[in-house]
């Protein structure tokens, strides 16, 4: 394969992903058609408000859906040495698939201390995982985690690799969740809401960690937030989500500064800033975030849209379409594109 | 240290101080003390908004809650002007005549989900306060409910219905409206919208606004997020490590903060555009521990700004500008830099 071709696809591509629960109150469409591309050293943002299916796309990804939820349809692309791999299509408990998981994908949560075992210490997770995915025997193992806590900051790394994670401070633990992620050099970092748990001055610390490790590894990120700051700060490429859908996707300058989609301008005019004269009213999005069993038909956002069109809008659903240079909305504003 | 011109305030806290005792061993001896809140003082005029901001463990939900007397303070004082005119020191007060005073003062929750319980419907809710104190009868208290839910925007047909019914939003409505049924003096919100989505929290902010404009009211907002405090405070304090760091009136404390701490916050806070990746000032370490603070000033640690003096010394919370209450050493020499609006 031609280097300059494998150099400029996407590292992972996703194509019309779909994802459902089945419940016996009926069927939620978590994720109902999303296209995400992920290139090396870049960091592709997920904004949405809750039940957007964010983090069911993350999920999705790495194949740990869990029931009654299941991947329903769509292609996940995972590039890398010359192969193309489709996620969809492997096996969830397959050895490819756990090869994927944490080899090539590594996930951080949003809370580090459910993510990590209460009775085993943060060192022995680590090196169960590194051997997991490499040949190293468990004194090697143990000196690559202790490595790897040095490489994130935790401070006296060999003591901190012996300690339980109730023992760590919040942002030592998000570190040490860092740690272990990376701890088999993935190409892919999925980071859910990884600073919402954290205060502004330690989510300033991992934030600015991650910048420095992506650029050291040119490693790919998919940073997931309902955060706009964190994504301005964060993001080269931003995807806004919408009842399970990308409603508009582009380079980050774009979408604060030119974006098309009624939802995205909305959501970005009714953001606290810390920029706003004191004492002023915002701007807001009338109603709210319908229940995924009642989705509105057509374009799902159309009952609290400004420009909504009567008799278009809630008849039949827009396609995500060019808007601009790399950028793509799906609106009747910019188009007569129907999914 | 009242605002020149300013009326008596609503009010007055004073030196407070809550210690919280670490127990050991089987005698379950005392060996220690979390300093939760350590000498705070300030003041909350009539009408206006206090903010208490701060990073988790500042000590900023232990002050709220000594204000309410939820917990029973260490020291200091905290006078609070009645309805009758008459100031009393919550701080002090027997429980018996707690309970007249806390009509007065009520409180807005964090979390709409686990603040509502989900066996009663909206009409119990929101009248439980009016049944606590003998307010009314059936009839009247029904009316006073469905004036209420109007007030906060949710449609009073509702009242029968159940939490589970509503979104966040909506919850955080009825969570509003119970706390305004006895017409308090004080409303004590602690992190109003940190639970509730982007969309909704505008919303909310937004009703608090309005609330307070149209029915005189008091806040004292507790919060983390300094873009939401921007936007309802007159007033904000910063809290580190159960200590006021600085105090000043909003505009004063973004665009010009006298306090290194301040700086670090505001400058840690994401801007939500992607032409101002600054340089951000990034803290090193963490929040001191209350139980084992450091030395002099509790932020020398972690302060780039930090001499000799900050290590030995604690300062104290001095007037630096009219309104404007600093506690560092070096207040009056450095130049910090704020939000440019």
């Amino acid at each position: 394969m031609p280097v300059l071709a494998s150099d400029t696809r996407p590292i992972l591509e996703v194509r019309d992903l779909r994802t459902y629960f089945f419940q016996d109150e009926g069927t939620v469409k978590a994720v109902d058609g999303a296209d995400l591309s992920v290139y090396a050293g870049k960091t592709l943002g997920i904004v949405g408000e809750s039940g957007c299916g964010k983090s069911v796309t993350a999920r999705s990804i790495l194949r740990i859906v869990e029931r009654p939820g299941r991947l329903v349809s769509g292609e996940i692309l995972l590039r890398g040495n010359g192969t193309e791999q489709d996620l969809a299509r492997l096996d969830e408990e397959s050895r490819e698939m756990r090869r994927v998981r944490g080899g090539d994908i590594a996930l951080i949560f949003q809370e580090p201390m459910t993510s990590f075992s209460p009775v085993h210490t943060v060192g022995s997770q680590m090196i169960e995982t590194i051997r997991l995915h490499q040949s190293l025997d468990k004194r090697a193992a143990r000196e690559k985690a202790i490595e790897m806590f040095r490489l994130v900051g935790i401070p006296r790394p060999e003591r901190r690799v012996d300690e339980y994670a109730f023992q760590l401070s919040g942002g030592l633990r998000q570190r040490a969740m860092i740690a272990l992620a990376l701890s088999c050099a993935p190409r892919i970092l999925i980071a859910d809401e990884p600073t919402t748990a954290l205060d502004v001055t330690t989510q300033a610390q991992i934030l600015a960690l991650l910048r420095i490790l992506q650029q050291r590894e040119r490693m790919a990120i998919i940073l997931i937030t309902h955060n706009l700051g964190v994504v301005a700060e964060m993001c080269d490429e931003v995807a806004v989500m919408y009842l399970g859908r990308v409603v508009e996707q582009g380079p980050v300058d774009a979408i604060f500064h030119a974006p098309k989609h009624p939802y995205t301008r909305a959501l970005l005019r009714s953001i606290p800033s810390i920029q706003a004269p004191v004492r002023t009213r915002l701007p807001t999005i009338a109603g709210s975030i319908p229940h995924p069993y009642n989705r509105p038909p057509g374009c799902a956002f159309h009952p609290r849209c400004p420009d909504f069109m009567p008799e278009r809008c809630d008849r039949a659903e827009p396609a995500l379409d060019r808007v601009g240079e790399d950028q793509r909305a799906a609106c009747f504003l910019y188009g007569d594109a129907v999914r | 240290m009242t605002v020149p011109g300013s009326g008596a305030p609503l009010l007055e806290v004073k030196s407070l101080q809550k210690l919280f005792p670490i127990r050991r061993g089987f005698l379950r001896r005392v060996v220690g003390h979390v300093r939760a809140v350590d000498g705070v003082t300030f003041h909350v005029e009539r009408g206006e908004t206090l903010a208490l901001v701060g990073e988790s463990g500042c000590g900023k939900t232990t002050t709220s809650r000594c204000v309410l007397r939820a917990v029973t303070p260490t020291a200091g004082q905290i006078l609070f002007r009645t309805a009758e005119d008459v100031v009393l020191d919550v701080a002090t007060l027997p429980k018996s005549q707690l309970r007249p005073l806390r009509r007065q003062m009520q409180m807005i929750f964090q979390d709409p989900f686990s603040s509502l319980n989900p066996r009663r419907t909206l009409l119990d809710i929101v009248a439980e306060p009016l049944v606590a104190n003998g307010v009314g009868n059936r009839a009247e208290r029904t009316e006073r409910v469905a004036e209420l839910l109007r007030l906060v925007g949710l449609r009073p047909e509702y009242m029968r219905r159940y939490p589970h019914a509503f979104s966040g939003g909506q919850r955080q409505r009825i969570g509003i409206a119970r706390a305004l049924a006895l017409n308090p003096r004080l409303v004590v919100a602690d992190e109003p919208v940190s639970a509730l989505d982007v969309s909704v929290q505008a919303q909310i902010l937004n009703l608090m606004l309005d609330l307070q404009q149209q029915l005189g009211l008091t806040y004292l907002f507790v919060a983390h997020d300094l873009s939401v405090v921007k936007h309802v405070s007159d007033r904000v304090a910063v809290m580190y490590v159960g200590r006021i760091v600085e105090m000043a009136e909003t505009a004063p404390l973004f665009t010009a903060p006298r306090h290194p701490y301040t700086e670090a916050l505001l400058s840690a806070v994401p801007k939500p555009d992607p032409r101002l990746r600054a340089q951000r000032i990034v803290l090193e370490g963490e929040v001191a521990d209350a139980a084992h603070p450091p030395s002099g000033c509790y932020f020398h640690p972690r302060c780039s700004y930090a001499v000799e003096r900050c290590r030995v010394e604690t300062p104290a919370l001095e007037h630096v500008a009219p309104g404007h209450f600093v506690a560092c050493h070096r207040a009056r020499e450095l130049s910090l830099r704020g939000i440019q609006a």
